[in-house]
């Protein structure tokens, strides 16, 4: 149904259908039936039709607006749609010496001096190289682009690919299911136990691309991986989108860490799209930080699918100038005896904006479930605005949960306390704004990425 | 919802006024429907100046427009039923003006409806709603001394039109949403209040509502105004007997509180559990005035009901306590907001809602605090209690902060009746019931405080009675 | 008429009526009324919607949308749900055209 005032004031259509459709307008030319062709003509058949399907739905789903619940304070348009380019670069195999993209020194930069036991860099799009521990291999671990993984493990890619962020879950999934090129796939076999994490760069060097990333980690029971993907690049002058898709499945009694750390410079609008799946007694635990980009919006749709199944989902932000974050999470509790425990912060300086929209949602039988929801801000700015809409759905009744949502300024006795102690107020609030991160940072147990993580906020702190 | 089901869950209202007056008679009757002829027919039925009628008439358009809500409850069963709705009903023409006027068969109603003898003196002072219209109006001498206005809002239109037209549809127009649009179209009924300059008054000023006449809509309308430094409250109640179909309720309730005034709107509503229930409430808040919603909503089908405080002078202050009990079809979509547009601006929202059954309990709030509302800060707290497995909570707050300064916290907790708390009051002899009964008081024991006593009373006394089988 | 720009005709502006123009990428609401053409930013403050889709009567401005009001005079909000004024601009009308001072 279209509204009578056309796409102009999309706002009277609020509440009034869920099917509202505003035109594509303004929607990138370049993300096109051709170019979905093309890409559909690599790899297998069936992933071509994968691609041909998601883009059918891509077609057929109208933009977000805000009339949307889930899109009521991040206007589309601030994606800049119609601002981008697809990148020309080869899917694959792009030659690990390859001196013609500036960026694969810089991207390679970014895993120096880290522990890893595998590594994959992606430079705009294009995967550069993915290496893996030589005795991972043997046991079986695959790690590799994810176009390679289609032919070399159909099997598994075949079964999950896209079962979890599905051309449905939203137009952007819906896009990247069609147009996705630099796809990163981990396999752990059964009981593997990987001490060190994997390590993905992403880095990006020019200016007006859209690059759509999509990374699919497969858990056989018992195994054990850390997973760290991390994005980054210097400011750009022109728009660059980069719309990721994420899929994570923990089988019974598996563990799993993934982390997603996003610095991309100023310029970029980041959309990443993220499903977990906790099986029977798996961990499965994530971290998201936001510190770059001019937009970010997060979608972490986590599924507690078996009893005894345990979610740790952590988020930092951090943003200034005139920064956009949109956080929206769900903590689905489909069985009994599951446990999700979210716990996002943000601090906001100048005119940035942070929305925090959350879900736990009990399904009927879900019983003994216990789930919580926090979400504070710290305003440290006239001009910053924090949205918080921690919601809550419970349909069992022998539950433990519950939600909170604060948004506030620094503590002032703590300030005061650190000024009276000679510590210039500058210093101090930062100081006060590292604690508060703190509590989330001590949550995650992965010692040296938390000390990467620090260093990364205290780059942009100051 | 299965008949068989109907019959169950109505079990409280057969218990207490499960009666039919078949021999009360309308005197008018309008048509089934909604269309501008009904709108004409009810102005010129009172009599009513032009504006009035053309602010109808445009209201009616702005219905027509909105869409019907896809958020908050079910309204399907609602449109299906909307043709076949009374928009206006109007028992009899006169209005009375005491006690031995009321005709018996209306004095024999509130008997019915279990009105306790404290508050049948009380009703000297009351306006009681009727079917639509008010019946019964006068007022208590001391307060006609100090000059409060409380008359029939027909009344305060009549006899007051500056004063009513400088406030009215103010604080809530019709465009704000499609049933304030409804009920500005085809108001009847309702309460106009005036509270003069630095007046206080202790007796709450009290008003009883009955839907009687099947498939009647009632759309009240109530416009208070309590000036500067005056002090007042007011109660609403309302109960309803049992109809086999939809009923719907659809009241505008806007209230002015001035400078350094303080106000008090109490609400308890029991309607019959196949009534919707939507109201709007709202009030405009002024420097260092004090709002304070107290709403129970206990019986309906379907209410969705969010009273809401916009505090636009400095140092004012809001507050929502709320209790909401869903039982096996309800559903109590229910809560509160609180708009901070000035500077040391303050609120407080409690929400209390317990889920039995097939009931569904959900808490929905904003809490917007505007750049510029310095040192504004809010506090929400909600709880669920769940009864059994079948039961459903929800809880939506929008938290909305454009200033820096401000402070806002909202937690809320969903539990289940503990075991520990059962196991422990039926060693020390209760049955289950009892004690099931006991903890539900316990739980909404910090609202039920905040109520007079007789309203107090009949709370435990309904929450005892829900509670019989519960359990097992 | 320093800083002032020309946005329409008069008779672009019927009395009673309003018109949305655009200044510097600033969308302004132009209302004919009372004899006089007044000028307001053109988003009501309440949730963000052109008030030059609103209706006039006397000085009052009322939003299609939520029905906030405003006062075309000095732009203060006479109806919640608004709470906040919009700005205001002023206007000269010389030979049958409307000019705005975006200052």
């Amino acid at each position: 149904m279209r509204s009578e005032t056309g796409n102009r004031h999309t706002g009277i259509v609020a509440g009034d259908s869920g099917t509202v459709v505003i035109e594509a307008e303004g929607v990138n030319a370049a993300f096109n039936a051709a170019a979905v062709e093309r890409l559909a003509l690599q790899g297998p058949a069936w992933l071509g039709d994968l691609r041909r399907e998601s883009w059918a739905v891509y077609e057929r789903t109208p933009l977000p607006t805000t009339s949307l619940e889930e899109w009521r304070y991040t206007e589309v348009s601030q994606l800049s749609l119609d601002a981008y380019r697809l990148t020309e670069e080869p899917l694959t195999g792009a030659p690990s010496g390859n001196g013609g993209n500036p960026g694969v020194a810089s991207a390679r930069a970014m895993l120096e001096g880290r522990e890893a036991s595998g590594r994959v860099v992606i430079v705009d799009g294009a995967l550069v190289e993915a290496s893996l521990d030589r005795s991972l291999e043997e046991q079986g671990v695959v790690l590799s682009d994810l176009l390679s993984a289609a032919e070399s493990h159909p099997e598994l890619v075949r079964e999950y690919l896209g079962r979890e962020v599905t051309p449905e879950f939203s137009k952007f999934a819906a896009l990247n299911g069609a147009l996705w090129t630099s796809g990163v796939f981990l396999y752990v076999p059964r009981g593997v136990q990987i001490d060190k994490p994997i390590r993905v760069a992403r880095w990006l060097t020019r200016s007006g691309i859209a690059i759509f990333p999509r990374t699919l980690v497969i858990a056989e029971p018992e195994a054990r991986i850390d997973y760290v993907e991390e994005f980054a690049s210097e400011d750009f002058e022109q728009p660059v989108l980069s719309c990721g898709a994420v899929e994570v499945i923990a089988k019974d009694a598996a563990q799993v860490h993934y982390v997603a750390l996003q610095r991309w410079g100023r310029g970029v609008r980041h959309l990443s799209m993220q499903k977990t799946i906790a099986s029977r007694d798996a961990d499965l635990d994530t971290l998201v930080v936001n510190l770059g980009s001019d937009v970010a919006r997060v979608d972490l749709h986590a599924w507690l699918d078996g009893p005894g199944a345990r979610s740790d989902m952590l988020g930092l932000y951090f943003a200034e100038g005139d920064q956009h974050f949109d956080h929206n999470t769900r903590q689905d509790h489909k069985s009994p005896n599951a446990q999700s425990d979210l716990l996002y912060k943000g601090a906001l300086y100048d005119s940035s904006r942070a929305v925090f929209r959350g879900i736990i949602r009990v399904h009927p039988g879900a019983q003994q479930t216990d789930a919580y929801q926090t979400n504070r801000n710290l305003l440290l700015s006239n001009d910053a605005r924090a949205d918080s809409l921690p919601n809550l759905e419970i349909e069992a009744d022998d539950v433990k949960c519950s939600h909170g949502a604060t948004v506030g300024q620094l503590d002032e006795e703590e300030l005061f306390y650190l000024m009276a102690r000679g510590i210039p107020r500058a210093q101090a609030e930062r100081l006060v704004v590292f604690g508060f991160f703190g509590q989330v940072l001590d949550r995650l147990p992965m010692p040296g990425v938390v000390d990467e993580l620090r260093e990364a906020i205290t780059a942009k702190i100051g | 919802m299965p008949k068989n089901e109907t019959i169950t869950e109505l079990d409280l209202d057969e218990y207490r006024y499960g009666f039919v007056t078949d021999d009360n008679k309308p005197v008018f009757k309008a048509q089934k429907g909604l269309s501008e002829g009904v709108v004409r027919q009810i102005s010129a039925h009172k009599g009513e100046p032009e504006w009035m009628l053309n602010f109808r008439l445009k209201a009616l358009q702005v219905y027509h427009r909105k869409p019907m809500p896809k958020w908050g409850g079910d309204l399907s069963g609602l449109e299906q039923t909307m043709d076949e709705i009374y928009f206006y009903l109007r028992p009899q023409e006169k209005m009375e003006r005491s006690w031995d006027d009321v005709p018996q068969e209306i004095k024999d109603t509130f008997d019915r409806l279990g009105i306790p003898e404290a508050e049948k003196k009380i009703l000297a002072g009351v306006g009681a709603q009727y079917e639509s219209e008010m019946v019964y109006h006068s007022l208590k001498k001391e307060w006609e001394d100090k000059g409060i206005i409380f008359e029939s809002i027909e009344d305060g239109l009549r006899k007051y039109p500056d004063l009513f037209r400088e406030h009215f549809a103010t604080v809530v127009p019709p465009q704000d949403n499609k049933f304030a649009a409804l009920n500005s179209a085809v108001w009847s009924g309702g309460s106009f209040v005036y509270i003069p300059k630095g007046v206080k008054v202790d007796t709450p000023l009290q008003a009883y509502f009955r839907v009687n006449a099947e498939r009647m809509g009632q759309f009240e309308r109530t416009l208070i105004i309590v000036e500067e430094g005056a002090q007042a409250q007011y109660i609403e109640g309302c109960t309803a007997p049992v109809y086999t179909t939809e009923s719907f309720h659809s009241g505008v309730i806007e209230i002015v509180v001035k400078k350094g005034a303080r106000f008090r709107y109490v609400t308890i509503q029991n309607w019959s559990s196949n009534m919707y229930n939507l109201v709007t409430q709202r009030a405009l808040v002024n420097e260092d005035a004090n709002m304070e919603w107290i709403d129970g909503n206990l019986g309906s089908k379907l209410t969705m009901k969010y009273p809401s405080c916009y505090l636009v002078g400095r140092g004012a202050h809001g507050s929502i306590l709320s209790i909401a009990y869903a039982g096996n079809g309800q559903h109590q979509d229910t809560g509160g907001k609180v708009v901070h547009a000035a500077p040391h601006t303050t609120s407080q929202i409690i929400s209390k809602s317990i889920s039995k059954g097939t009931g569904r309990a959900t808490y929905r709030g904003l809490c917007k605090v505007y750049d510029g509302a310095e040192r504004a800060k809010s506090n929400v707290e909600c709880d669920a209690l769940l009864i059994n497995e079948t039961a459903r909570t929800d809880t939506f707050p929008y938290i909305e902060i454009e200033e820096n300064s401000a402070s806002v916290g909202h937690e809320a907790s969903v539990s289940k009746v503990g075991e520990e708390q059962l196991f422990y009051l039926m060693s020390r002899g209760m049955s289950e019931e009892e004690a099931m009964a006991m903890v539900v008081r316990g739980f909404i024991e910090p609202v039920a405080r905040e109520l007079p006593l007789e309203y107090a009373v009949e709370l435990n006394r309904l929450i005892e009675l829900e509670m019989e089988g519960s359990v097992g | 008429m320093e800083g002032f720009v020309r946005v329409a005709a008069l008779v672009d502006v019927a009395p009673g009526a309003t018109l949305r123009i655009e200044v510097d990428g600033i969308p302004i609401c132009l209302v004919n009324t009372e004899g006089q053409v007044y000028a307001l930013r053109d988003n009501c403050s309440h949730k963000d919607f052109p008030l030059s889709e609103g209706e006039v009567l006397g000085h009052r401005l009322t939003c299609a949308w939520h029905g906030a009001a405003f006062d075309v005079t000095t732009g203060n909000a006479l109806s919640l749900p608004a709470v906040k004024p919009v700005r205001t601009f002023d206007v000269e009308v010389e030979d049958g055209q409307v000019w705005v001072r975006l200052s």
